[in-house]
């Protein structure tokens, strides 16, 4: 994501002259300063209120502390993994539906998109909290988190999907088909996998979502890092201290996930760039 | 050449009355066509002319409304596997190449043949190998299309049909794409596989590639047949008005 804004900007202004050099340099500068001064109120008012105490954050001076937001991190990627997979395994099957030939299919596949798309995270996990328990179905809290999430996402996933098998050129197609091959393996082994390298980033975005999403998961008590934070607030009763360290946990991952999703576009464009040798 | 084209044989490719719309537009009007084994036969004719469309029926890459074809003597199957396999003997280079851009060389040359015939992949690949070195980029077979050339890639998609061992072989304005230091290596492949006895239909605005490969010149206007005849009679002395102006404008070119 952050390579194709690169390439944005790189489009959207020329190359800066002395003057646009300079005013950008006392642009930048004042920016930061305002930063810093917005920081230090901040943490003056914190300090002022006293939630800079070293009792609230004592904690973390502990290990049992860490391991157990240790604990709720493993919790968190787990979550997050399973809902990925099978928001994965749903947006492939919607957009199934939304390609196929018969109307009816592609009907059903356009209401799933619109209704997962349209409906809150939310509203399925009280579904899945309160609703799905009544009609006797039993679901460990695992599940009861990562499938509503999974299903939010789904949607919006197999729109992405489809954008990427549309953005195959049609030439590849013909040539598949003009070597003999079925309909299925020209799907499977040269359109599918094109697609998807060309939806990587936007993947990577909704994973992003899918894992801020998890943290849903104290709705039904399934201990993600999100869960154990709060225990560890009831605890300690150190409310600030947790939601900064927990915060700074999650930007690390997602930044992560970021650049993992830049290392990948960036190698796509490599050898994209190529073709111009 | 034209010894391979015996007299009373069933041609590899024959189109009887056909014909094809774009909506309105009328495409191909009463094509009637026969391409005999190891006969290569180059469509010419202007923009538009219907040349490509009357490629691409052939291996029913677009349908016809009216008519019939036939290859070896057999109608052309509508859908499903017999079409594919029918795909599957009749070879096809476009005009933009269209190797597959997530695969290497290799792989772009093997997929047919693991895909399609079913054959072991080392065999495959051993095979392909040896396609890559007779169209001269064997040292590029790791490397993904985006790396070669242009010149490089089409000898490729060259490489990629011969692996299907096909009856006949269809170009659609193979060099048209590329920079004109690239369309002579381009042309010396297909020159070779024409000395080899391959049957090929050619589009092409090649007049020299034409005069010096081809059995046959078939020159198609606004949807028809036109005129045809050996290179010499139709370069030489063209017996249409419309031949005659095609052939001098691009004469003056
Ligand atoms: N898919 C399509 N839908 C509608 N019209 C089409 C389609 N493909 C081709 N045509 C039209 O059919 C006519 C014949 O096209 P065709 O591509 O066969 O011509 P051509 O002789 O190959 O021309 P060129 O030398 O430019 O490649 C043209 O007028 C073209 O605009
Ligand atoms: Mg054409």
């Amino acid at each position: 994501m952050r390579d194709a804004r690169t390439n944005i900007r790189d489009a959207l202004y020329e190359a800066p002259g002395p003057r646009t050099r300079r005013l950008t340099a006392v642009g930048t500068a004042l920016t930061l300063a305002a930063l810093v001064v917005l920081i230090a109120l901040v943490i003056r008012r914190f300090y002022e209120a006293g939630q800079l105490d070293s009792k609230y954050w004592a904690l973390f001076a502990k290990y049992t502390t860490w391991r157990y937001i240790g604990k709720g991190l493993v919790g968190t990627v787990e979550a997050a993994l399973m809902a990925g997979t099978l928001t994965f395994a749903l947006g492939f099957t919607y957009m199934l539906l939304r390609i196929s030939r018969l109307k009816a299919a592609r009907a059903v596949g356009t209401a799933l998109v619109e209704f997962t798309r349209g409906v809150p995270t939310l509203l399925f996990i009280y579904f899945f909290f309160l609703v799905v328990p009544q009609l006797g179905i039993k679901l460990s809290a695992f599940l009861k988190i990562t499938l509503p999430v999974a299903i939010s996402a789904s949607g919006v996933v197999a729109e992405v999907l489809r954008s990427g098998v549309n953005a195959v050129p049609n030439g590849q197609r013909e040539a598949a088909y003009s070597l003999g091959m079925r309909e299925r393996s020209v799907f499977l082994k040269v359109v599918f996998p094109q697609a998807f390298r060309i939806v990587i980033p936007a993947m990577i975005s909704e994973l992003v979502i899918v894992l801020k999403d998890t943290t849903f998961a104290y709705v039904v008590s399934f201990p993600d890092l999100m869960q154990n934070a709060k225990v560890l607030i009831s605890n300690y009763d150190s409310l600030l201290a947790v939601y900064l360290v927990v915060a700074v946990i999650y930007i690390l991952i997602n930044y992560l996930l970021n650049k993992a999703s830049d290392f990948m576009a960036r190698r796509r464009n490599q050898v994209k760039g190529a073709a111009a040798v | 050449m034209s010894a391979y084209a015996a007299e009373g044989q069933v041609p590899v490719i024959e189109l009887r009355h056909v014909d094809k719309h774009f909506g309105d537009l009328h495409v191909l009007k009463d094509i009637c066509l026969s391409v005999q084994r190891g006969e290569v036969v180059v469509i010419i004719g202007p923009s538009g002319s219907g040349k490509s469309t009357l490629c691409r029926t052939i291996n029913r890459m677009e349908t016809i409304d009216a008519g019939e074809i036939l290859i070896d003597g057999v109608p052309l199957p509508e859908e499903g596997k017999d079409l594919a396999k029918l795909r599957a003997q009749i070879g096809m280079v476009f005009q933009s190449f269209n190797l597959f851009a997530h695969m290497n060389i290799l792989e772009n040359v093997t997929l047919g043949p693991t895909d399609v015939l079913k054959r072991p992949r080392k065999e495959a690949r051993e095979e392909a190998m040896q396609l890559l070195k007779r169209v001269g980029v064997e040292s590029q077979a790791h490397k993904v299309p985006a790396q070669l050339s242009g010149g490089q890639q089409q000898r490729v998609a060259i490489a990629r049909s011969l692996a299907m061992h096909p009856k006949a072989i269809l170009f659609d304005e193979p060099t048209s794409a590329l920079d004109p230091e690239m369309i002579g290596e381009v042309l010396e492949v297909m020159t070779e596989l024409a000395q080899e006895g391959m049957t090929m239909l050619v589009v092409t605005h090649e007049m020299n590639f034409a005069r010096r490969v081809a059995d046959r010149v078939i020159f198609m206007d606004d949807g028809s047949i036109v005129e045809e005849g050996t290179p010499e009679a139709f370069f030489e002395n063209p017996q249409t008005e419309r031949a005659r102006n095609f052939l001098n404008s691009i004469k003056n070119h």
